[in-house]
């Protein structure tokens, strides 16, 4: 199939094929750039107008109740939602690869005690243990990692011990065994490599997961601290405000299920081909 | 007329030509094979007219009278349904999982239109095809047979409803040589009760000589040879035939030139293996039980018995990739030992070359990576240079080239990974190779080769080898002495060609002959 692409169009196919990432892209890369493009920051009051519409003047989507740009908001709710996002999944794919491949690697009883575990940790009202948190030590954007990561990382954990525990009978990690390969070595080199593919293509997938996850937690008031901003808080605020300025609610409304759908796309994508 | 024919067949798929001018005739009553190597092409003539790959064919192949190319997709149907049955590889996949036994064969007897067919008739249809207590098969699921069993399950739906052609892809390839035998046995006689016309594809020159009237031999996607079977061995026209003859191992061809053993190497006193048992049931399952067997320097000793009679367990227990629960292994007297807590100095004496040369090398790394790793653990005063002028002269000795380094394990052949596995396993100089069915899943030519080159390693470098496989014939061209293992007991040791010769346990009997 991949012969009769012609050479000059191989690029644009590819662009084609992966379109929804490249609109990630363009969306991540203007959310970082519109700072230093806009005269508004996220947080700047523009007291000459407020609930001004689209189109007015340099507000492009116009602002909000009390005078925020509200495209600069926008670039800085995407820029916090993906940074958390990210933050989160980069750390479920750590603590899930470790806890994983240990179980798989050392098996029998370590191996049951470490999956019931998390069994265990799936079973807990997740959303009733966060607002816990948040009541006890009050809102910080520190809370919301700690209670997604200890979610998101269990699924990573049970889909790397399976892989590990598969790669474990394979003849060439006995090769490696025979051939004086410490285990630690065996584990970094033979294994995580050839788990690598996999592993992404669950990243790939966690990312709009926590994207969906923090944004719950901004809508219900329990997420990142005003002025601060989440795609979460400014759905809420829309949400608020939506009989009299509808385009509060759709922007990062429509924005959020964009990448929702994008990321998701591509991660059941790489999935499909490393499984 | 021919019962079956096929004129200038060509099979394409995906506008590539795979199979080209192959032409062939099966008479009724009659059995005619085709052989090959992997990729030949053998398995595309013969399910390609009846619409079964995703190929085009184009040519003549008639049946019964009735030209196959010219019937619509609904006729071919019903010719496929009323007159041909097919036997398939794996009879585990080839059966469907939820059906019991007797719902698979009601199925497939009924599926020429006969009406429905009482228990009765069921229960004879699996005496028929050899299997003992058959009124209580047929309530049984496939998963609950072995691979014998099953795979007369399979030729019993296939001739359920009389057909005329029986197509049989690799039918025996799957199973144990004694179990080869078997089924090619039955085939024949159902051959000869029923008027059958049987079309057999193998890769094994062995299982279908004895067995086939008309013999086609295939390479690369083009008919080399054919004719009569016993002309074409006897006296093959082409130089691949003469090839394919020379590398089919048999038992009596002359007896190799080995080195002669000096003196003991390794022992197992008493060696047992155990393991839990899977699930959450209590209890153990004995793989290996009481096991001893010596190897001296420079000899090589032939593991044999079916799978699932413990020499796999054996071997990896040897080799220090399993574990042992039971007995001790010496070398040269000294215990040694197991798994885990093998030093690196013994394990630069022992290396494993396994089955599946594909999954063997890390399809991660390159190829000087793969042969250098034992020297990195195990020769820890060598510099990267020397490590890789190593790896080098490792290569030539298995005849690679030295841009083999480079490669990954992808881009090579099953031959070429298999060399490179070997490689790795002499490069640290062991003086012991556990060798656990090192030819087995290779094609017939590329296997003779591999054992070309142990016999070399082995008369150069004194190596000790445990040969490990189901194959005595193939055995018997690098081994000394042979132990034969039943169900994790060894049951038979002593000089191959005594043993081959005068085989005595019932076991033994039956793998000879099946060879």
């Amino acid at each position: 199939m991949a012969g009769s692409i012609p050479e000059c169009g191989k690029g644009e196919a590819l662009l084609k094929r992966h379109f929804p990432l490249v609109l990630v892209l363009v969306i991540v890369t203007l959310a970082l750039l519109l700072p230093f493009l806009l005269p508004w920051s996220y947080d700047q009051i523009n007291w000459d107008a407020v609930r001004a519409p689209a189109f007015s003047g340099s507000h492009l989507f116009g602002t909000d109740e009390i005078g925020r740009d509200r495209l600069a908001r926008l670039a800085a709710g995407t820029r916090v939602t993906l940074l958390v996002a990210i933050a989160a999944a980069l750390v479920s794919l750590i603590v899930g690869i470790a806890w994983g491949a240990t179980a798989g690697w050392i098996g029998g009883r370590v191996d049951e005690a470490m999956m019931r575990i998390v069994d265990g940790l799936y079973a807990l009202p997740f959303m009733f243990i966060v607002i816990l948190l948040m009541v006890v030590f009050g809102r910080s954007i520190l809370l919301v990692f700690v209670g997604i990561g200890l979610v998101e990382w269990l699924t990573m954990a049970r889909v790397v011990r399976g892989q590990v525990m598969a790669l474990k009978q394979r003849p060439f990690i006995l090769a490696a065994e025979a051939a004086g390969t410490p285990s630690m070595t065996i584990i970094l080199r033979h294994i995580l490599p050839n788990i690598a593919g996999v592993a992404l293509a669950y990243l790939m997938l966690t990312v709009p997961q926590v994207v969906m996850v923090e944004s719950f937690l901004s809508f219900l008031g329990l997420g990142v601290q005003e002025p601060l901003t989440s795609l979460g808080i400014l759905v809420k605020e829309g949400a608020d405000d939506m009989d009299m300025a509808p385009l509060g609610l759709l922007l990062p409304g429509g924005l959020l299920v964009l990448i929702l759908v994008c990321l998701t796309i591509e991660g059941e994508r790489l999935r499909d081909r490393f499984s | 007329m021919s019962l079956y024919e096929i004129r200038n067949l060509a099979v394409d798929i995906a506008g590539k030509r795979l199979v080209e001018d192959v032409s062939l005739t099966v008479e009724a009553g009659q059995c005619t094979a085709i052989i090959g190597a992997s990729g030949s092409g053998k398995s595309l003539s013969c399910l390609t007219p009846f619409g079964l790959t995703p190929g085009t064919a184009s040519g003549s192949t008639k049946l019964d009278g009735t030209d196959l190319r010219t019937t619509d997709a609904r006729h071919l149907r019903d010719i496929r349904r009323r007159l041909t049955g097919f036997v398939f590889q794996q009879p585990l996949t080839a059966l469907t999982p939820h059906l019991t036994v007797g719902a698979q064969l009601q199925e497939a007897t009924m599926q020429a239109g006969s009406a429905r067919p009482s228990r009765r008739d069921l229960a004879q249809k699996l005496e028929r095809v050899g299997l003992s207590r058959p009124d209580e098969r047929l309530d049984q699921f496939p998963h609950r047979l072995s691979g014998g069993e099953r795979q007369r399950v399979m030729i019993a739906a296939a001739i359920a409803h009389g057909p005329k052609l029986l197509i049989a892809d690799e039918p025996t390839s799957a199973l144990d040589a004694s179990l080869r035998a078997e089924i090619m046995d039955l085939l024949d006689e159902l051959r000869a009760e029923q008027g059958l016309a049987m079309l057999l594809v193998s890769h094994d020159l062995a299982s279908v000589e004895g067995h086939a009237d008309q013999l086609v031999v295939m390479e690369k996607g083009r008919v080399v040879e054919t004719g009569p079977t016993a002309a074409v061995t006897a006296s093959p026209a082409e130089d691949y035939t003469r090839r394919l003859i020379a590398a089919t191992p048999r038992l009596d061809e002359a007896v190799p030139k080995l080195r002669q053993p000096d003196g003991l190497l390794v022992e197992t006193r008493g060696v047992g293996v155990e393991f839990p048992r899977p699930g959450w049931r209590r209890g153990k399952v004995r793989a290996v039980v009481n096991a001893h067997i010596t190897i001296r320097r420079a000899e090589s000793l032939a593991l044999v018995g079916g799978s699932g009679s413990g020499k796999s367990t054996l071997g990896r227990a040897i080799a220090g990739i399993g574990p042992v629960t039971q007995g001790e292994i010496l070398w040269e007297g000294v215990p040694i030992p197991e798994r885990r807590k093998r030093g690196l100095e013994m394990r630069r004496l022992i290396q494993p070359v396994f089955q599946d040369p594909v999954a063997s090398l890390d399809p991660q790394w390159r190829v000087q990576d793969i042969v250098t790793e034992p020297l990195r653990n195990l020769r820890p005063d060598l510099t990267k240079g020397e490590r890789n002028e190593m790896a080098r002269r490792a290569l030539s000795n298995v005849d690679l080239a030295e841009d083999f380094l480079t490669r990954l394990p992808v881009s090579l052949s099953g031959g070429q990974a298999q060399r490179v596995a070997i490689a790795r396993a002499i490069i640290a100089a062991p003086q012991l190779l556990v060798l656990d069915e090192a030819t087995s899943a290779l094609d017939p030519l590329v296997g003779a080769e591999i054992l070309k080159l142990l016999v070399r390693l082995q008369v150069e470098n004194g190596l000790s080898l445990l040969f490990i496989t189901h194959d005595i014939a193939a055995a018997r061209r690098l081994c000394h002495r042979i132990a034969v293992m039943e169900e994790g007991r060894i049951i038979e040791t002593g000089d191959i060609q005594a043993v081959i010769g005068h085989p005595r346990h019932a076991v033994t009997q039956k793998l000879v002959a099946a060879s």
